[in-house]
């Protein structure tokens, strides 16, 4: 599968001459399955890019929401597919007691926030709140899994022949434990991420900022790395940066990132952050039909 | 398969409190208690280890005021457990070196927003605390 990057900033956007090259768009990402099948990961304002870049070239996609903070949902109306008769968009995102899927993000898609309502989409759109077994979406099979972050939220495998993507943008696996010391059955999002070709997880703060952001559901590089040493992935995106952290301040973060992971025994080539537009195949490129 | 979420974040919740809790899964086993269980009835949960939970609260009595065993199935975590509903008692139990101990526990269901049921909490409050 081919994976694209198109939002990798958390919480909100930030374009400006200091995030040009990491990118001001929030979470959003493409895989497009060996099948050829495409499936999107949130819907941040990077989607618009996206959806731009699609065209008329995909007459169905999967939109896989891990939750519905605004920064995972915002660009989902100005994603031009939806703007096609003949587009088919299947949303899937977390189930809440409160209301449905469609309900809550309907509470966007309307009045006052909005100038179109959702039943106005032209587009043939349906919800369905993840299962909590595996299902098939194309040539790939998916998983969910609720993992620690404010109000529900799924973290999500995507397993498409040999290769496999785990995708935690909002993630704070180490509040009140400490991953290094805690039984694999005990850190929420290990199963998801357990030996994934490619994990993209959430990497909000460095190590001194992350004391007064406890608790906001993110994570600090070490708790990041640490989690992914654990859970031994194979290829590390680190993912969902702060909107304050500049171009220049990413490029050092970096550079710390590949040291603290070579110090726990991985290749620094094997972690990075993530670049909007940054496009990686994971596992082996699919056959070309002659 | 890793602990649900839900037990995740309740064991994490109880090993920074100093109220003595338990927590059960969905399949009646003591996956976890916290130290401050520990030290209300003489063994670390790293020593004790998972077991089933009819076994472990078997060890410690409980007792009614008059002395007399109470049945498993009265007890509030088999309730919260098997009926799915919060459960209140007070009784007294037996440490490990036969010291005996009034409390009240309070134990109730965990119910997952994504999946249900996940198991079920108690805990512990100590007369005079």
């Amino acid at each position: 599968m081919r994976v694209k990057v198109w939002g990798a900033r958390g919480s909100v956007p930030s374009p400006g001459p200091e995030t040009t090259r990491y990118g001001g768009n929030t979470s959003c990402v493409q895989v497009t399955l060996d099948d050829g099948t495409v499936i999107v990961l949130d819907a941040g304002t990077g989607i618009r890019n996206l959806g731009l870049a699609l065209g008329g070239t995909a007459p169905r996609i999967h939109l896989l929401l891990t939750h519905l903070h605004l920064d995972h949902i915002q660009g989902l109306m100005f994603f031009a597919p939806a703007f096609r008769p003949r587009t088919e968009i299947v949303v899937w995102g977390p189930r809440s007691p409160e209301a449905s899927l469609q309900d809550r993000i309907a509470r966007y898609i309307s009045a006052p926030l909005s100038p179109v309502e959702m039943r106005e989409l032209p587009c043939e759109v349906s919800f369905r709140e993840a299962p909590v077994s595996e299902w098939e979406i194309g040539s790939a099979r998916i998983r969910a899994a609720s993992v620690t972050h404010r109000g529900p939220t799924l973290g999500y495998r995507i397993v498409d022949g040999d290769a496999s993507l785990c995708y935690i943008p909002d993630h704070e696996p180490a509040l009140g434990a400490d991953l290094a010391e805690l039984g694999p059955d005990w850190i929420s999002g290990y199963e998801l991420a357990r030996g994934a070709s490619l994990l993209l997880h959430d990497c909000q703060y460095s190590d001194d900022e992350y004391p007064d952001h406890m608790g906001w559901g993110h994570s600090a590089l070490r708790d990041a790395l640490t989690f992914a040493r654990r859970v031994e992935a194979q290829r590390v995106l680190l993912f969902h940066h702060d909107p304050l952290h500049t171009d220049d301040w990413l490029d050092a973060f970096a550079g710390t990132a590949g040291e603290r992971w070579s110090a726990l025994g991985g290749d620094p080539a094997c972690v990075e952050l993530a670049v909007e537009r940054r496009e990686i195949q994971v596992g082996a490129p699919a056959p070309v039909a002659l | 398969m890793g602990q649900p979420l839900e037990l995740i974040l309740a064991r994490n919740l109880m090993s920074t409190i100093s109220t003595p809790s338990v927590l059960v899964d969905t399949d009646g086993v003591l996956v976890f208690y916290n130290d401050a269980a520990a030290a209300l009835l003489g063994q670390r949960f790293e020593e004790a280890g998972k077991m089933p939970w009819e076994e472990w609260g078997a060890r410690f009595g409980p007792f009614d005021n008059g002395g007399a065993p109470i049945p498993f199935e009265e007890l509030p975590l088999t309730i919260a457990l098997r009926d799915g509903r919060p459960a209140h008692h007070d009784f007294t139990i037996s440490d490990l070196s036969g010291e005996r101990h009034s409390v009240e526990v309070s134990a109730m269901p965990l119910v997952s927003t994504q999946s249900g049921f996940r198991g079920a909490i108690a805990f512990f409050w100590q007369d005079g605390r």
